[in-house]
């Protein structure tokens, strides 16, 4: 499987996809508010509502490769219903509604009420998650960069350094491999558990911090040699504007999430 | 009148972290559209010369600089790194360290949006630049999915677009494979052709650099510069010195001098293989070449099994198949080098053999053992690994606990260990370094160690992952020399190699691998003469390539080794 390429040329999507067009930030920026409210949620439709309100959003909204559809079309239901019942079984029963009981095991007993606050953090979980799939499947990276750089004033230097060490990590991943190998084969692999696992992790750690510096030192070097941090400022050949669209997704974005709530509160189920 | 491109009056610098002044006082001018050659031997200083040539040094590495480099008559201690850029770009060895975006296309504009040039400004630099490099059709992609050679030929482009007058190369194909060295060679000979540029390269690979280059500065081991003069006439009225100083000559110049002392008249010493054969198709009578097919004197004895045999395997990795049902002996006492261009599954053989990666279940033997079922213990008893960076496999605090590791996790008595721990020591040259941690060690001793490690335990066969890989020459010999010894003394050598002379002056046969398969493994004269070399995307060795072009001495044609010439 060859994964998605962060940095390949963008596409331009037509409009009805439109959440590919909106700037990054504002796609954060709408669900930041709505993510903090669920957190203090307790009940199974407040969040139902913004795991619905999310996959409309990205149905409608987002060109997405099938894999990704599948993970979510299965993930989502698979996700909840484990979430749910995990935590159905690690509630305290003192606390929940024992008016129903779904089957018992010797003293223990499942209350219809464990289930019902498991759903609640599950869907507590998944609609954060569903949010979160907005903003992270619809964006890219030096997009997002871009844009704090732009929007936020947050400096070029940082932003555009934190950009050249995301490609450090695929490095990494493959150098970690060499020496896991590589101790291997002089025996270290001695012993189990996690003591062993442990020290064995620490013995990765010298080979590929060193290397890790080493090739640090170097992308900065040929950074310094090609002017890097010169100016106060760069030259960007791709804005990454915030527009009025942007303003108005946001804007619907919060007025939706109020009248969720509002509506929430003053219909308690 | 316009400013030199570069001038360096005095200049000496000493890192913080040594004692010695590399370069020491040197001093030169070059005029503008001139091609430099920059040679010395390891721990001359000419790749901190060259940090120095763009302001990096004293500015980004700790290092003490005394004397002057003018850039286009700017001091660079005055000046920025980044303003300095204007006026020199630089290309470093290894092509992965210089990439910071995502894009071929973004990188290339990343020197001048730093510049602050207007966006038009900026895209017509890159794209004259990608179509100089010969990558403007491959913008879009990430720089990932470019081959080595593809890489670094990105980076000449970012040095293209920063549209600086001087570029300064430092070891730019050291990482790279036969086929990368030529593409990067191609872009550069271009651009010379084109003129209009000042180019410094430093680099050890002559026989690709020789006929680029106007002039050559020598830096010898003090630091000191010891010629500056045209390449020709530094490179051959300086044979003797240049040899004792450690600085490699062409092959074609070290081959002529061999037959220059065998009697063969050669009035004008060569440095390209074109000059080479045209010097010996100029000699009437010559006595006949040594039969090529001659093999390498070597321990091996034939009456014994195998030393590894291989059979029909296969190695998938996802979808993609890396080896397929290759099958192959290799006798005891041989010096085998496995050799094919990236991705043609050399290091998978390798490490299929060795059993770092566990190959399929009776596929392998090794001395009798299957590694894909042999615990760690025997494996190290029958064969031994040098991963490509021997950083990699270092797991103890000292170089002494380093080597006895192998013996410990085999439980001998401690009497015994000392014993082997401390002979190791003195047979690697490690004796002062025995409490030092491995990674304080130089390279060469870094190297040397883990060798020292793969052997210590008794194995009979050791396999090394592209053990010259981003080396000089110099220390790739000294490597090289060793190998022999241990070769001679009976161990059987396994090398992946990129380094084609290498192959040719020490291995005693070849496996020539293409797209996962075996396409020939025959003694390495005829494996070097055959057409499977071609057909694997190799290139002979320089030496084979003169005596290919000899039109009058057909029973030369088949050389590559100096060792065959008489």
């Amino acid at each position: 499987m060859t994964t998605a390429d962060p940095y390949r040329e963008r596409i331009v999507h037509p409009p009805i996809r439109f959440l590919h067009r909106l700037n990054p930030l504002a796609k954060i920026g709408a669900t930041l508010p709505a993510m903090g409210l669920l957190v203090f949620t307790r009940d199974v439709a407040t969040p139902l509502i913004f795991l619905l309100v999310a996959i409309l959003l990205l149905v409608v909204g987002a060109h997405l490769p099938w894999r990704l559809w599948l993970a979510v079309a299965i993930g989502i239901p698979l996700l909840i219903s484990v979430m749910s019942f995990s935590f159905a079984l690690w509630t305290d029963p003192a606390q929940v509604d024992r008016s129903v009981t779904l089957f018992s095991v010797g003293d223990y007993r499942l209350y219809l009420g464990s289930i019902a606050l498991g759903l609640a953090t599950a869907l507590r979980l998944v609609s954060l998650i569903a949010l979160g799939l907005l903003a992270g499947t619809t964006s890219t990276g030096p997009d997002l960069v871009r844009a704090m750089v732009q929007q936020l004033r947050v400096p070029y230097r940082i932003g555009y350094t934190a950009l050249a060490a995301y490609r450090f990590v695929p490095r990494f991943g493959h150098e970690l491999q060499v020496i896991r190998s590589a101790h291997r084969v002089r025996g270290m692999a001695g012993g189990r558990g996690p003591l062993a696992g442990a020290r064995r992790y620490l013995g990765y750690v010298i080979p590929l911090l060193a290397g890790a510096i080493r090739h640090a030192e170097r992308v900065a070097l040929a950074m310094d040699s090609r002017a890097f941090g010169a100016h106060p400022n760069r030259t960007e050949r791709h804005l990454v504007p915030f527009r009025v669209r942007d303003g108005v997704f946001l804007i619907l974005f919060w007025a939706t999430t109020a009248a969720i709530i509002i509506l929430r509160e003053t219909n308690p189920l | 009148m316009t400013p030199a491109p570069l001038e360096v009056h005095g200049l000496r610098i000493r890192h913080d972290d040594r004692d010695a002044w590399t370069p020491d006082r040197v001093s030169f001018t070059l005029r503008e559209g001139e091609v430099v050659l920059l040679l010395g031997p390891s721990g001359s200083g000419k790749s901190t010369l060259a940090l120095a040539l763009n302001g990096l040094i004293p500015h980004a590495v700790p290092a003490t600089l005394e004397g002057t480099v003018l850039v286009a008559g700017l001091s660079t201690t005055g000046a920025t790194v980044a303003r300095l850029s204007e006026s020199v770009a630089m290309v470093f060895q290894d092509p992965d360290s210089q990439i910071v975006t995502g894009t071929v296309m973004d990188e290339v504009c990343f020197g001048t949006e730093n510049l602050l040039a207007s966006v038009d400004d900026v895209l017509e630099r890159a794209e004259r630049a990608l179509r100089q490099v010969g990558l403007w059709e491959r913008r879009g992609e990430n720089p990932d999915r470019l081959s080595g050679g593809g890489r670094q030929r990105l980076a000449i482009a970012c040095a293209l677009a920063l549209g600086s007058p001087l570029i300064v190369l430092d070891e730019p194909t050291a990482n790279l494979d036969p086929a990368g060295i030529e593409e990067v060679y191609a872009v550069l000979r271009e651009l010379v052709a084109e003129g209009g540029h000042t180019v410094v390269l430093v680099e050890h690979n002559l026989d690709a650099a020789i006929d680029l280059v106007d002039r050559a500065l020598v830096i010898d081991r003090d630091g000191t510069l010891a010629f500056d003069g045209p390449v020709r006439d530094v490179l051959l009225d300086n044979v003797d010195a240049l040899l004792t100083m450690g600085v490699w000559l062409p092959v074609s110049t070290l081959a002529a001098l061999r037959l220059r002392a065998a009697g063969v008249p050669i009035p004008e010493l060569p440095l390209t293989p074109t000059e080479l054969a045209r010097a010996l198709d100029a000699v009437a009578v010559m006595e006949p070449a040594r039969p090529a097919m001659d093999p390498v004197e070597t321990g091996a004895s034939l009456d014994e099994r195998p030393a590894i045999t291989v059979q029909n395997l296969s190695v998938k990795r996802g979808r993609s198949t890396l080896l397929n049902n290759v099958s192959l002996e290799v006798p005891r006492g041989e010096f085998l080098a496995i050799v094919g261009v990236n991705g043609a599954g050399k290091t998978t053989l390798l490490q299929a053999i060795a059993g770092v990666v566990a190959p399929p279940r009776g596929t392998v033997d090794v001395g009798g053992l299957d590694p894909a079922t042999a615990d760690v213990r025997a494996l190290a008893a029958s064969i031994g690994f040098v991963f490509q960076n021997p950083e990699h496999q270092f797991i103890r605090m000292t170089v002494a606990e380093e080597l006895a590791h192998g013996l410990e996790i085999a439980r001998l008595e401690r009497e015994e260990i000392d014993a082997r721990v401390e002979a190791m020591l003195d047979r690697f040259g490690l004796r002062a370094e025995r409490d030092v941690h491995p990674f304080l060690l130089s390279g060469g001793q870094k190297r040397r160690l883990s060798v020292g490690t793969a052997l210590i335990a008794g194995a009979p066969v050791l396999a090394l992952d592209e053990p010259t890989f981003g080396q000089d020459r110099e220390r790739a010999a000294a490597l090289l020399d060793l190998l022999a010894q241990l070769n001679a003394e009976g161990t059987t050598v396994l090398v992946v190699t990129h380094d084609m002379q290498l192959v040719a002056d020490y291995a005693s046969s070849v496996a020539i691998l293409s797209d996962g398969e075996l396409l020939s493994h025959r003694p390495t004269a005829e494996a070097l003469a055959g057409d499977a070399l071609a057909a694997a995307g190799l290139r002979p060795p320089p030496l084979a390539q003169a005596m290919r072009l000899l039109r009058n001495h057909p029973g030369w044609r088949s050389i590559s080794r100096l060792a065959d010439l008489p």
